[in-house]
């Protein structure tokens, strides 16, 4: 009995994390696409705030109809902006700290600037959830790994799986992890590094887009000002505690989404705890998220510490160095 | 040799002058070229306004007037200089170390959730209470650092993210307090704390700003006076210029590491008591920061960590800052500062760059090719 309510719990928790930090995943992957060729991107905040807004506009101005289509359109703008970044620091050698820190900025002021106009206004042209055709319903249990928009699995398998192949399995990705780890090497073989690192970057750019668009698309579904909330950050932080593998990402996305979800349900019924009311509980779980992303961070770092065997945890030796042929 | 070197160099073929990378980048002149960077940024935003149809020019007119046309706009300068310039210097600090702090205003913050809590709940003479809040916003500044900062220091955990995420708590904490456990029950339009009944001393002639401009000022003398003078500071410079070496030349690095970002906290931290004691400002809200740190954060980049450079930039800063708000009431948007932001910053990236270039004549340039040897291989690497 007790089980089954644990159970039952766990399981609605799952359900509304998964579309709740698609976001998160589909950002991780875009950002670690970018850091595994040695391109630390911090302005994933901007570039989904920047994917979003372009898909509000798509759709509300522009009058596009498919989802499809909206989001390549928000994927677009990301990687525009992920292309004025990449010359900056990789054509350029600009720090990426602060070129990405200004990405971070303009992104999100842009965005703002250009949804001003929109706020609230819902959209209408959504993702339409996957159903399996009469086999399920969505009482059955297992019900919370089902139901979901496309886009969903897409982030959570499909990229996963493609980049893990290509970076493990092919020779294009022992040049990828050749350009983050070596590029010197990677240069020497005839790898043009400027030109993976800038191509690479701006399809990351585009991926964090699609993130963003996939907010205002499925899970919102309208404009508001500040769209991202910090997603962006955490998805830079599921990168290191994933240890750039692209399938450690699913997990941490999934702990960060769990965590915004236990706040939303303990919203919706406002639960409390003895010690604690429902409003003060709620503010409290609004904070952990973040809390939980730190100590994440920490756990791989730690483990490596103390003694346990980590296998391969650390970040491309070169990432965020520019690299320049007459300097190595 | 990056592609705009080549177009530079491309350029300069058909002139006497060329193209040359210098060995050493002297601070000075690196100095100059960020703030050449932060003024075509400005520029280009400016053209930007005009093509969307603004009148820059106005926009650049009326914000002159609005900070520097009267005591008004020189006091709202200088009440925003206060908390910039803090977490701006607590960045700068760190910055000395490579050490990048983007959580000053999440410290900014705790610093002044404690000068709050402080100030709301003891009773006695008025210096003796700010006195001692200032000292909790200290401590609390360096508290909310101490994790990132043990993290970083002794398992290598990059601290760019882990101090970032901790903004959302602290943000989320002041919320609480000002709608949960320090609400003013009495206040019904803006749901803020309760309000601290102590201030600090105006400065003469002044209408609301107090002592606490001082404050900044005395700690960049003091952090110039370190680092000019002292081994810790030459220790903490030897660690910012290469931390591997300083190892090997006896330094605790690690131990380092962690007292200079507690202390780049606890500047932090104790800004945010200086921004609530000026009168009018006493009380905490979701609205406390204005995004003080992220200014502060690009003063110190404008500035590259030099503790003069910051207060001057900072004073630039918060002109801009303050000419937003007044611009506000313009019809330009808050959210337009924030882009303009970007561009700056990423001006001063750029410009960072350009200090490693000079233009020399062809002449002496053939004289110096011995020395500089690397610069022969520059045409056949143009295009990388």
């Amino acid at each position: 009995m007790i089980l089954a309510i644990i159970e039952n719990a766990f399981l609605s928790l799952i359900g509304s994390a998964i579309p709740a930090s698609a976001v998160v995943m589909l950002a991780a992957t875009g950002a670690m696409l970018g850091e595994r060729v040695g391109v630390l991107n911090l302005g994933q905040e901007g570039l989904i705030g920047i994917g979003a807004v372009y898909s509000v506009i798509a759709v509300l101005s522009w009058g596009v109809e498919s989802p499809w289509l909206a989001m390549l359109i928000g994927m677009i703008a990301a990687a525009v902006a992920g292309l004025i970044f990449a010359v900056c620091v990789v054509a350029f050698r600009a720090s990426q700290v602060l070129v990405g820190l200004a990405l971070a900025l303009g992104g999100i002021g842009l965005s703002n600037q250009l949804g001003t106009n929109r706020n609230g206004t819902p959209i209408q042209t959504l993702f339409r959830e996957v159903n399996p055709g009469g086999v399920l319903d969505d009482n059955d249990a297992v019900s919370a790994f089902f139901f979901h928009d496309p886009v969903v699995y897409i982030a959570y398998i499909g990229l996963p799986v493609v980049l893990w192949f290509v970076l493990f399995r092919t020779r294009h990705g022992m040049n990828m992890k050749a350009v983050g780890e070596n590029p010197a090497a990677a240069d020497a073989v005839g790898v043009s590094v400027t030109g993976w690192r800038i191509f690479y970057s701006v399809l990351g750019a585009a991926l964090t887009g699609a993130g963003g668009a996939y907010m205002v698309l499925s899970f919102t579904p309208t404009w508001s000002p500040d769209i991202a909330r910090g997603r962006g950050w955490v998805a830079l932080a599921v990168v290191i505690f994933a240890g750039w593998r692209p399938g450690w990402a699913v997990a941490g996305a999934l702990l960060y989404g769990s965590m915004i979800s236990l706040d939303t349900t303990a919203q919706a019924r406002g639960w409390g705890l003895p010690f604690m009311g429902a409003s003060d509980l709620s503010f409290f779980l609004s904070m952990l998220p973040y809390v939980v992303t730190l100590v994440a961070i920490l756990i791989p770092a730690g483990a490596v510490k103390l003694g346990r065997r980590v296998r391969s945890t650390a970040a491309p030796a070169a990432l965020a160095i520019p690299y320049s042929r007459e300097e190595r | 040799m990056t592609p705009l070197a080549s177009i530079a160099s491309a350029v300069l073929s058909v002139t006497p002058w060329r193209l040359e990378r210098r060995l050493e980048v002297d601070a000075r002149r690196a100095a100059l070229t960020r703030i050449g960077g932060a003024v075509g940024a400005m520029i280009v935003v400016g053209i930007l306004l005009l093509l969307t149809g603004r009148n820059a020019f106005w926009i650049f007119w009326q914000a002159l007037d609005a900070v520097f046309g009267r005591q008004r706009g020189i006091e709202g300068v200088a009440l925003r200089a206060i908390p910039i310039l803090m977490t701006a210097l607590g960045v700068a600090l760190s910055l000395r170390m490579k050490v990048w702090n983007i959580g000053s205003d999440g410290q900014f913050l705790m610093g002044a959730l404690a000068a709050v809590g402080v100030g709301i709940h003891l009773d006695g003479p008025g210096w003796l209470v700010l006195i001692l809040m200032a000292v909790a916003a200290t401590l609390a500044g360096a508290a909310w650092i101490l994790v990132p900062a043990l993290a970083r220091a002794y398992w290598d955990v990059n601290e760019i993210i882990t101090t970032l995420l901790l903004n959302f708590v602290a943000l989320q904490l002041v919320t609480w307090s000002a709608l949960g456990f320090w609400r003013d029950k009495a206040a019904a339009v803006i749901q803020s704390t309760r309000e601290v009944p102590f201030t600090l001393p105006g400065i003469p002639g002044a209408n609301s700003v107090t002592i606490a401009l001082l404050v900044p000022l005395v700690i960049a003398a003091i952090l110039w006076w370190v680092f000019r003078s002292t081994t810790i500071g030459y220790e903490i410079d030897t660690i910012g210029g290469n931390p591997r070496a300083a190892g090997f030349a006896g330094i605790a690095v690690r131990r380092r590491i962690l007292v200079v970002m507690l202390f780049t906290g606890a500047i932090a931290g104790l800004g945010g008591m200086l921004q609530l004691s000026a009168p009018g400002a006493q009380a905490m809200n979701a609205g406390f920061s204005a995004q003080f740190g992220l200014s502060g954060f690009i003063v110190a980049a404008l500035a590259g960590a030099a503790f003069w450079g910051v207060i001057g930039g900072g004073l630039f800063i918060a002109s801009m800052f303050y000419a937003g708000i007044v611009l506000q009431t313009k019809g330009l948007s808050v959210y337009i500062i924030f882009a303009i932001y970007g561009v700056i910053l990423t001006g001063i990236a750029l410009g960072e760059i350009a200090a490693r270039y000079r233009v020399v004549r062809r002449e002496a340039a053939d004289e110096s090719e011995a020395t500089a040897g690397e610069e022969a291989a520059a045409p056949q690497g143009a295009g990388s």
